[in-house]
């Protein structure tokens, strides 16, 4: 848990010269999972999000989760601005980040004479602690080599970015073509015979090895699939499940390769998820591995999926086949008779119109549409009828009042017992 | 800590309470204007986070500490808080949950959605409601959503 405390965060700025970076670090950000654009795409009410957390948003809900837009997977287009964005923005952060904490410890510094070694923050702490290697240099002379020696892969690759424009074109001129594999030069001619056997290991360092990684921070391996493949992936369709019979599902799924165990609504819910991930990973410029995929699939499994029934679920619990109706009617006998109860009244009352406990459905017009029943024992108003002040489109009061439960009680009722 | 769920620091009115772990978060909230019915009050919030948060909205309650305590904490009153502290709210609902929304931005609401309040009463039905409900709010939301009675 102590980690956590880590997790780099739009607010880390806020404490330094550099705070007006923390809103532009946010917008960096997706706003469902709250981390750095992974895969950014752009819906058709153009709002990016990551390709994996709109994709499980539109196939939960079907619309936008920033406008409530109706929108389609389908209609999802990569955004590679953003990415680079992204990209540039977190390979340049930490040494930022850490020159700014410095700025703002020198401050506080000259600010406090005893505040000698006092760091800022837990964090700077942290960091300090690993990168001190003893020397008592006083702040402004050690600067530099502490910030290397914090992060020294951060810092390295982001002082490469610098050159790294022409790098990327740079060819020796020497007559060889690069492997796009391995990148071992070769003559023109070796190269597709070469390809036949070449692992993309053991190869010898390029001229240039670096220029290449720092805009790909990807491990290697996943930037082999890429050449490996060549061809785009090809996307999943989406499958109206209740046209599937069971068996054909689990035979989809098979064929998918992933498992295909598990009652009715884990197979469509795994095949939702595999869809997810899989066309989110055909929108990743460095795709993964399937058996990568796998892996993230299995997660899946074992927190939201077949694996984790216990832990949520109570919603469509009376959906699954293990359902223990017996103990459901038992737990639930005082509601259901209430609802029954609450459903003669209901109906009497519909019979004499003029008593009481009568529905007023006209009396209000504008006020939520709470059970008629019991709209009727409120006491007559003492303000005149007016409709909630509302702030803002997303604080919006509830529609619905629970005595409203009845009606779709009497249905689960129905299903506990069908 | 509060990379997924809130930004720091909290806005006025809000604070942290518990946040250690990802499944249960508790927050006090304050009114910050003059209405009556909730000046100088404190009242805390417990939210409950499931593995599918936030795709799935947490579940948002008042919870309430005796006024024998250091920190008495009452359930507010208001046409759609249930004295036992379940939120007739439909932006925690699972229809009208948004995945863009944070725990800042819930306890925003809900601040507002007291100050916006002058009417010194609970909903219709809340005796029967808090006598008879045994179920944990998610699944009540349910209910309300499925049907437009």
């Amino acid at each position: 848990m102590e980690q956590t405390f880590d997790l780099p965060d739009s607010t880390d700025w806020l404490d330094t010269p550099l705070s007006l970076v923390a809103p532009l670090e946010s917008s960096l950000r997706c706003q469902v999972c709250k981390d750095f654009f992974d895969n950014p795409v752009i819906t058709s009410c153009s709002h990016t999000f990551c390709s994996l957390c709109i994709r499980r948003c539109l196939s939960t809900e079907g619309k936008c989760p920033a406008c409530r837009s109706p929108d389609q997977e389908l209609k999802l287009r990569r955004n590679w601005a953003v990415q680079e964005l992204v990209e540039a923005f977190q390979n340049a952060r930490a040494s930022v980040l850490d020159l700014a904490r410095k700025a703002a410890a020198a401050a506080k510094e000259s600010e406090s004479e005893e505040g000698v070694t006092e760091p800022v923050t837990k964090k700077r702490k942290v960091q300090a602690e690993g990168a001190d290697n003893g020397g008592a240099a006083p702040e402004g002379v050690r600067t530099r080599s502490r910030a290397r020696g914090a992060n020294p892969h951060v810092d390295r690759v982001a002082v490469e970015v610098i050159d790294d424009t022409t790098d990327e074109e740079y060819v020796p001129e020497d007559g060889l073509v690069a492997c796009p594999i391995c990148s071992r030069r070769m003559k023109n001619e070796a190269v597709f015979r070469h390809l036949d056997s070449c692992n993309g290991a053991g190869a010898p360092a390029p001229p240039k090895p670096v220029s290449f990684g720092s805009l790909q921070p990807m491990s290697p391996a996943s930037r082999k699939t890429v050449d490996l493949t060549n061809k785009p992936l090809e996307r999943l369709p989406i499958i109206n499940y209740s046209l599937l019979k069971d068996n054909v599902l689990r035979k989809k799924l098979k064929d998918l390769g992933i498992p295909n165990t598990g009652p009715r609504p884990i197979l469509q819910r795994r095949h939702t998820e595999w869809m997810n991930l899989w066309n989110a990973n055909c929108d990743s410029r460095n795709p993964k591995l399937k058996r990568e995929l796998l892996r993230e699939l299995d997660i899946w499994e074992r927190t939201q999926g077949g694996h984790a029934q216990q832990s949520g679920d109570t919603v469509d619990g009376v959906m699954r086949k293990d359902f223990d109706a017996a103990a459901w009617s038992t737990s639930h006998d005082d509601d259901f008779k209430r609802l029954i109860a609450n459903a003669r009244k209901k109906k009497d009352a519909a019979m004499r119109p003029k008593t009481p406990e009568a529905p007023a459905p006209a009396s209000q017009p504008d006020s939520l549409p709470i059970l008629e029943a019991t709209e009727a024992t409120v006491p007559t108003h003492s303000q005149p009828p007016e409709p909630l002040p509302v702030e803002s489109s997303a604080v919006s009061i509830a529609e619905h009042e629970v005595p409203v439960l009845q009606e779709t009680c009497d249905s689960k009722m129905a299903n506990a017992h069908g | 800590m509060f990379a997924t769920k809130l930004e720091r620091p909290p806005p006025p009115g809000i604070t942290i309470v518990k946040s250690d772990n990802l499944e249960e978060w508790q927050m006090d909230i304050q009114v910050l204007d003059s209405n009556p019915l909730y000046l100088n009050q404190i009242y805390r919030l417990k939210f409950t986070f499931s593995n599918k948060y936030p795709i799935e909205p947490p579940e948002v309650q008042f919870i309430e500490l005796a006024p024998t305590t250091e920190t008495p904490r009452p359930i507010p009153i208001h046409p759609h808080i249930y004295s036992n502290g379940i939120i007739c709210l439909d932006l925690l609902s699972s229809a009208g949950w948004s995945p863009v929304q944070t725990v800042e931005s819930v306890c925003m609401s809900i601040q507002s959605m007291l100050t916006a309040n002058s009417r010194d009463e609970r909903p219709p039905g809340d005796k029967d409601f808090v006598s008879y409900n045994r179920r944990r709010p998610r699944d009540i939301n349910f209910f309300y959503d499925d049907d437009n009675v």
